[in-house]
């Protein structure tokens, strides 16, 4: 297992940007994610780490080698990283155990040692009665964990996943997040997961990289995307809530700073710069008779447990939960508990709704 | 390894593989080149002069009208023949279809100088079957066939499948609600048929015509047998003739009527594009519910039309065809005693010129088969995932020497291998008609192995790459295996063509490397019938059995590799 380093990694497609300067760092043994809408780049970086795409500017660099880099570059066969398609791209002419055995037949592994580490890999996903089935008779599900098994059998120095998880349906997803989960804590390797799900993505990776229009905009540790984020974008992409732009912020001391939204004085979280915008959380707002804001119930949608309240206020629409049904059009005064207060770096005007 | 490049697609492995190009595009699309060229004056002794001499005989200008009214007749009659299976195949509820989408296909699969024949044995005053069964024309009355429109008839039978395929296609793709809004609407029946249906198939229609027109031109088998008898001549058999009677002499003069036919069946391509353009309808909607439309109680009676057609053009002059091969001699009348198997011994065990001829065949149909499959599969693979210039242009470019008529081909492989370098001359030799079949034939190989790879997924072969197999070794692990059932269908299309084939290798051919095509058209042409029927039927049984080998088959290709299941 190996790191994986980027450094201002560039790639235009037909002369708009697919990946605009990325920097990251991933530590050898990590689980990242990286999240983000459609066309962000995100596997256009996953391709690129894999070497079926090329980046125009910048360096890769696996374990302190070298990938990509000027004319510099290591194709796909000698990278040593494996990867899983968001297809599975099982050989449907070869077995289960066809399929996990190939990299060790290219790698020209003596027979004995290749039957051992197959019967291992298939022992890991749980696929040892399903060695002679071929692809097409086993679940979505199966399938899944053979792509992960043949990946893993040659030892990669680090595991790419795309959208692994897309093709199965709602409860094979819940199954096959504990099953990477548990994978991950049992090998160690270092794995990159592409998806567009967030869900997916904060509970399953250590960090996570936040992608929009070819860069990243925050790479962090889940609860860090949810609580502190960096952005506009951020805050409105990950997790529910509002985003609402502030008239005036004082500067933040010891980790907190008073701000002027919503007409009121706010007192919120932040760090370092006068913030310019507030993220709005729906347990930050507390739906209280004696509230500073006054509001009107826009929807009213049951979550299972708790019904979340869109709540129309003269200067933005906030996010709550509450644990009763409220009618639509009702007023209702509301309270905010230290919400997270930051300084978008593009200045922009907040979107008054801004959820996931 | 690592590459001085950025891009991946000049790693060294891959420039190998397009080395492949060039052969290939020698090979496939030289000899055309060196035809045109011939007709621009270049690099021969041909001038505007000669060629305006050619182009101004009376015979020429004969040939040339024979040419257009078979062709043309001939390919109404296909139309009508093939619009009709097509409209009732492909909308209504008849039953066994798939048996008898086969048999309509048997025509088209078999040699055309074999259905002459076997028509031939059908008709006229000499004809065993009819004999047999005491209803023969009296003696001394003229062979019907050997006329206009005995060629006419025999083309339109033999290319309505072709009609068949680009209708059934294009109705596929008419998506049903259109025929249920229409019913909406209270149109209903033939209203359906006439204002709905109708309009939107004619693109189809159009461009299956075209190709039959332009294939009915090309034809030497059937006009060869029909019309040389009658001195009925058309430009491939003026052609032919001309080379036949004449030697290489006449190379320059049969150049420039080759290029006739080719200038012709382009005009004839061009009309129907030009058709298209005017009528092409975009066609909004989803296809996934196919047109069918219930006959109710017509059905027993429009299944009985379609099966008696197929009992009168294909049924009764191949049992013709049997019985004349039967009898011990010609003139001698089938009867249980009389009926030997004499000329089936004699034609595939005893005679040296069938049994070279069947040898000569089979090795050149399966050589051009094993090579086109070797060379199509890392040849479609480029294609299809490392496009560039070069490959777009091979591409549009290879379905010139299939589709233009066979003899403007074999005049341009004799033009362009006749003086090789060296004094290495390839006229006279099996290798001639070989590269020949490799040219003409490449792009059926080609389509369905396309076909195969352009569904293939390609994070299929990523997965290999990623596992660690370089270029050849996923070619040959992943790419090969998953293509190998729509190559094997098609080295069997090739096969079966190249075993057909005659109008190539009767411009190749000379002593020692006839082809069946060419014996069957020469044991005829010398009276020997009996002999030819024999061998003709022993063709006949090889095409039908290949044939039942790719149906049997197609539930494992791909979809798109047999021509006749669309």
């Amino acid at each position: 297992m190996a790191g994986l380093t980027f450094c201002n990694v560039s790639k235009l497609y037909a002369g708009t940007p697919a990946l605009d300067g990325i920097d990251a760092e991933i530590a050898k043994g990590e689980f990242v994610a990286l999240l983000g809408p459609s066309g962000c780049g995100k596997t256009t970086l996953l391709r690129l780490t894999a070497g079926f795409e090329v980046p125009d500017k910048g360096r890769v660099a696996l374990g302190g080698r070298v990938l990509a880099e000027g004319n510099t570059l290591v194709p796909p066969e000698e990278r040593n990283i494996g990867i899983v398609f968001q297809s599975y791209a099982l050989w449907p002419h070869k077995s289960v155990a066809g399929n996990v055995a190939y990299p060790l037949e290219v790698r020209g592994l003596a027979a004995a040692e290749r039957k051992r580490r197959v019967a291992e890999a298939l022992d890991l996903t749980g696929l040892s009665a399903f060695a002679d089935r071929a692809p097409a008779q086993l679940s979505g599900g199966q399938r899944q964990r053979v792509a992960l098994a043949r990946c893993l059998v040659a030892d990669p120095q680090a595991v790419l996943l795309d959208e692994p998880l897309a093709n199965l349906d709602l409860a094979l997803r819940g199954a096959m997040q504990e099953a990477f989960a548990a994978f991950h804590r049992r090998t160690g390797a270092t794995m990159v997961y592409v998806t567009h799900d967030q869900t997916e993505a904060l509970a399953l990776a250590d960090r996570v990289a936040v992608m929009e229009k070819g860069r990243i905009r925050q790479f962090a540790a889940p609860e860090a995307l949810y609580d502190r984020p960096q952005d506009c974008f951020v805050a409105g992409f990950v997790g529910d809530g509002a985003v609402v732009s502030v008239d005036r912020a004082g500067s933040p001391v010891d980790g907190k700073v008073v701000v002027h939204a919503l007409g009121q004085e706010i007192e919120a979280r932040g760090h370092g710069t006068t913030p310019t915008h507030i993220c709005i959380r729906p347990e930050q707002v507390r739906v209280d008779a004696d509230g500073p804001i006054t509001a009107r119930v826009a929807t009213c949608t049951y979550q299972g447990g708790r019904f979340r309240l869109s709540l129309e206020t003269p200067a933005a629409t906030l996010i709550a939960h509450a644990p009763e049904r409220a009618s639509i059009g009702e007023a209702m005064r509301l309270s905010l508990h230290s919400p997270w207060a930051f300084c978008d770096p593009a200045g922009l005007p907040a979107k008054d709704d801004g959820h996931a | 390894m690592i590459a001085t490049s950025a891009n991946p697609i000049s790693r060294s492995p891959d420039r190998l593989i397009s080395l492949l190009l060039l052969p290939v595009a020698l090979i496939a699309l030289g000899p055309m080149l060196r035809l045109l060229g011939e007709g621009f004056g270049i690099g021969s002794e041909l001038t505007l002069v000669h060629a305006t001499e050619v182009l101004s005989r009376p015979s020429t200008l004969t040939a040339l009208q024979h040419s257009l009214v078979t062709a043309g007749a001939g390919t109404v009659l296909s139309i009508v023949i093939g619009s009709v299976f097509a409209f009732v195949v492909a909308l209504t509820d008849i039953r066994a279809k798939a048996a008898l989408v086969f048999c309509l296909m048997i025509p088209m699969m078999i040699p055309p100088q074999i259905t002459a024949l076997a028509w031939m044995q059908a008709t006229g005053p000499s004809s065993v079957l009819l004999k047999t069964l005491g209803i023969a024309p009296p003696l001394g009355s003229p062979q019907p066939l050997y006329s206009a429109w005995g060629i006419s008839l025999l083309l339109g039978i033999q290319h309505a499948s072709i009609i068949f395929l680009t209708l059934r296609a294009g109705l596929r793709m008419i998506p049903g609600d259109l025929v249920e809004a229409a019913r909406i609407s209270g149109a209903r029946g033939w209203r359906v048929w006439a204002q709905i249906v109708l309009p939107l198939s004619l693109p189809s229609l159009a461009a299956g015509a075209a190709m039959t027109f332009v294939t009915a031109l090309g034809n030497f088998g059937i006009p060869a047998m029909l019309g040389i008898p009658a001195r009925y001549s058309t430009l491939p058999t003026l052609i032919y003739q001309r080379l036949v009677g004449m030697g290489q002499s006449v190379l320059a003069e049969v150049a420039v009527l080759a290029l006739l036919i080719g200038v012709v069946a382009i005009a004839g391509v061009l009309a129907g594009r030009l058709f298209l353009r005017r009528r092409a309808y975009g066609l909004v909607g989803l296809a996934s519910q196919p047109l069918s439309l219930s006959l109710g109680r017509k059905r027993p009676f429009v299944e009985l039309f379609l099966w008696g057609f197929i009992l009168v053009t294909l049924v009764v002059p191949l049992l013709a065809l049997v019985s004349t091969s039967l009898i011990p001699a010609y003139g001698v009348p089938l009867t249980p005693d009389t009926a030997t198997l004499k000329a089936w011994v004699e034609v595939l065990f005893n005679q040296p010129v069938t049994r070279r001829a069947y040898a000569n065949s089979l090795l050149l149909a399966s050589s051009a088969a094993v090579i086109l499959m070797a060379v199509c599969i890392p040849l479609a693979w480029l294609m299809q995932r490392r496009p560039t210039q070069l490959t777009r242009v091979i591409d549009a470019l290879v379905d010139l020497p299939y589709a233009l008529p066979g003899v403007v081909l074999a005049i341009s492989c004799i033009l362009a291998f006749i003086r090789l370098p060296f004094g290495i001359t390839l006229y006279g030799t099996l290798t001639i008609i070989l590269l020949a079949y490799l040219s003409r034939f490449l792009v059926v190989m080609l389509r369905p192995v396309q076909a195969a790879i352009g569904q293939l997924d390609p994070a299929m072969e990523e997965a290999a790459a990623s596992a660690g197999a370089r270029l050849g070794r996923r070619l040959f692990d992943i790419v090969l295996p998953l293509s190998a059932p729509a190559a094997a269908a098609g080295a069997i299309l090739v096969f079966l063509t190249a075993v057909n084939e005659l109008t190539v290798s009767a411009l190749l051919w000379t002593g020692g490397t006839e082809t069946l095509g060419v014996v069957i058209f020469n044991l005829e042409d010398s009276g020997d019938t009996v002999m030819a029927s024999a061998l003709a039927a022993s063709i006949v049984a090889v095409v039908i059995a290949l044939m039942a080998i790719v149906q049997l088959s197609s539930s494992r290709l791909p979809k798109g590799t047999v021509p006749w299941q669309g």
